[in-house]
């Protein structure tokens, strides 16, 4: 997205310049879109807000933390699925289609809140909390502790920055 | 150099230093100064022995104070010998030279140290050689005279003594002596039995291995040139303290297989042990390098799983603590499960934020188009103190600054071109802000106080550079 003529931005380092760099982007992709809505729309919009949220952090981040990388497989494939959605939609095949969905989504999630290693961060403490941490922290189910802690930290961070962007953000719209 | 003073002194006679030293053995020899014993290590590696036997340096013996008259050339007190000569002998042996140790017992002292470094031998090897006075009067003296004196066909029959002092200091020195006509050990003493008839000590040998210093005379291939003179044997000594330069080690130890070789046979059964020892300690030297270092402490278990299970819990609370920085009220929490709470919390709040403003968002008037640059100043102008819980920017946006710009940092609005949401005012502005400040680069985004100041008045500085500009039109500046 950035041309050619602007080799630099301003601090490529700062994670908040990044993710308000991303974020603002697909912002207005988003809003490019935009009519007048109802109020299914805005709840679709919302969703798609918030997705762009997630998104621009993932992007940001990279793949080099186990979160990102999971929510960006997410997005891929949720425009796999919407395709594949789509797809069966002109077909008029709804319930295939949904069979085809659970069974990928089973076979993937399966395995998923159960700690592989029997690794537990507090293993006298209440397991229930570590494992909803897991639920918490996208592609963290199958980490061990110290990984789901570390990821847990790096979700953190970005997260508070990403919430911090977008609170200024809105501030801003509904100030102007 | 001390020891050439020394020898200067002692024999008067400045001159090279094999002859000097041979002279001071001529002397020595000569004189009988039987009180003094020295000892010759000379390192050698196993190709310079030759030369070195021949360019042999040797001992000097002093004589004592008590008998000045009898070594005619020598004038060195014996009683000044014994402190001196410690201190010299150790300077010199630091520089990787001869030691002299004087000892006086009940006889007169003598103090002598000679060696010989040849001008291969490597630096790091030092020759110590030390002499100690036995105290019941035999003399073993070593001549290592590549020239014999013919004046002194007494010089073959010198006895040698060996110094458990010595032998320590040698081992500390870590040093290899080439040549050594000390009877430091027993070996060496078989040595000396050999070429020399020699009184050998075996008690001070026997009291030299029970200090368990390992050190190893090896008889030199005898020349010849002199009759018997020229025993020469080589003592290595390891140091115990498992310092030594592994190339060292290597070196040594080609060293001792080849000498071993050109042991005679009563040294190699001497040898023989002493080289096993060696071996064996050089293997025990050798510490496994990479290796993670638990220690357990008092009355925790040491098996392997209790360890991983100490590693692994260490880093989880090295990581629980990271994370109670993180997050905010996290601090006067103790333990894991209350924090593990506390971070669900912390996050479940934030996702349910993001929800919430992005919901907030899509309601916003859509049409408003941003700039980073808006978004960035508005940003700048929040403090970071109360960053989570200010929910109103302008408040503190309303603060008071120092820059002329200020008022009209929070009124920068966005064109009329709504929705053609063009990056070109972005990366102009981003641009410039970068070449204000090119090398500037941020660790963390969040929580750098220092740079939200730089970046805050570097943003000001480039709006007020972009005013006049109207940023293409783009941007109105509202005041």
């Amino acid at each position: 997205m950035s041309p050619p003529h602007q080799p630099t931005s301003i601090n490529p380092n700062s994670l908040k310049i990044q993710l308000a760099y991303r974020f603002l982007h697909n912002l207005n992709n988003i809003n490019t879109k935009r009519s007048n809505l109802d109020h299914t729309q805005i709840n679709r919009k919302s969703h798609r807000v918030k997705v762009a949220a997630y998104a621009s952090m993932a992007f940001v981040t990279g793949s080099r933390r186990a979160w990102s990388r999971s929510i960006l497989r997410k997005i891929r494939n949720r425009g796999v699925l919407a395709r594949i959605k789509k797809r069966v939609d002109h077909k008029a095949s709804r319930v295939r289609v949904h069979h085809h969905l659970n069974a990928r989504s089973t076979k993937r999630r399966n395995p998923s809140c159960s700690n592989p290693n029997g690794d537990y961060i507090d293993p006298s403490g209440n397991l229930g909390l570590e494992v909803k941490l897991r639920k918490l922290v996208p592609g963290a189910v199958m980490m061990d502790a110290c990984g789901l802690l570390d990821e847990t930290a790096d979700y953190i961070k970005c997260l508070a920055t990403q919430v911090e962007v977008m609170r200024t953000l809105v501030d801003l719209y509904s100030t102007i | 150099m001390e020891k050439e003073k020394y020898f200067n002194n002692g024999n008067g006679i400045p001159q090279a230093w094999n002859s000097i030293f041979g002279m001071g053995m001529g002397m020595g020899m000569g004189m009988q100064t039987s009180e003094g014993f020295f000892n010759q290590n000379c390192e050698n590696s196993v190709d310079q022995r030759d030369i070195f036997e021949s360019a042999l340096s040797s001992i000097v013996s002093s004589p004592a104070s008590s008998h000045p008259g009898i070594g005619p050339g020598i004038p060195i007190p014996g009683g000044t010998g014994g402190n001196e000569s410690i201190v010299v002998r150790e300077l010199i042996g630091r520089l990787g030279s001869i030691c002299n140790s004087g000892d006086n017992n009940g006889n007169n002292s003598t103090n002598n140290s000679c060696y010989n470094t040849p001008l291969n031998s490597p630096p790091k090897l030092n020759l110590s050689i030390l002499d100690h006075p036995i105290p019941g009067n035999s003399v073993p003296e070593n001549t290592i005279l590549r020239n014999p004196v013919p004046g002194n066909p007494s010089l073959p029959l010198a006895q040698f003594s060996s110094d458990p002092g010595f032998v320590e200091r040698a081992a500390r020195l870590s040093c290899f002596s080439g040549q050594s006509f000390m009877g430091i050990n027993k070996l060496s003493t078989q040595a000396c039995e050999e070429s020399v008839s020699v009184s050998a000590e075996t008690e001070t040998g026997m009291k030299v291995q029970s200090t368990n210093s390992n050190v190893r005379k090896r008889k030199m291939v005898p020349k010849g040139k002199g009759k018997e003179t020229q025993s020469s044997s080589t003592s290595f000594s390891d140091k115990d303290d498992k310092v030594v330069a592994e190339a060292e080690k290597v070196e040594s130890d080609a060293k001792r297989s080849k000498s071993n070789d050109e042991e005679n046979g009563n040294e190699k059964d001497g040898n023989g042990n002493g080289n096993e020892k060696q071996t064996k300690e050089n293997a025990k030297a050798e510490p496994p390098k990479d290796y993670i270092h638990v220690r357990a402490r008092r009355g925790q278990a040491t098996d392997s799983h209790s360890l991983a299970e100490r590693v692994r819990r260490e880093k989880i609370s090295e990581r629980m603590k990271f994370l109670q920085d993180l997050v905010p009220g996290c601090n006067k929490v103790t333990g894991k499960a209350v924090m593990l709470d506390e971070i669900i919390n912390y996050v479940q709040s934030l996702q349910r934020q993001v929800e919430f403003l992005s919901m907030k968002l899509a309601t916003v008037n859509p049409r408003m188009d941003v700039s980073i640059e808006s978004l960035l100043s508005k940003d700048m102008f929040r403090p970071r103190v109360s960053m989570p819980t200010n929910m109103n920017p302008f408040d503190a946006s309303a603060q008071p600054f120092p820059y002329a710009f200020q008022p009209q940092n929070n009124g920068i609005v966005p064109d009329v071109s709504e929705n053609q949401f063009s990056v070109n005012p972005l990366m102009a502005a981003m641009h410039r802000n970068s070449l204000m400040k090119p090398s500037h680069i941020d660790g963390l985004g969040e929580a750098s106080t220092f740079w939200e100041n730089d970046l805050q008045s570097v943003v000001k500085m480039a709006l007020g550079q972009d005013q006049p500009q109207g940023f293409h039109g783009h941007m109105k500046i509202e005041l």
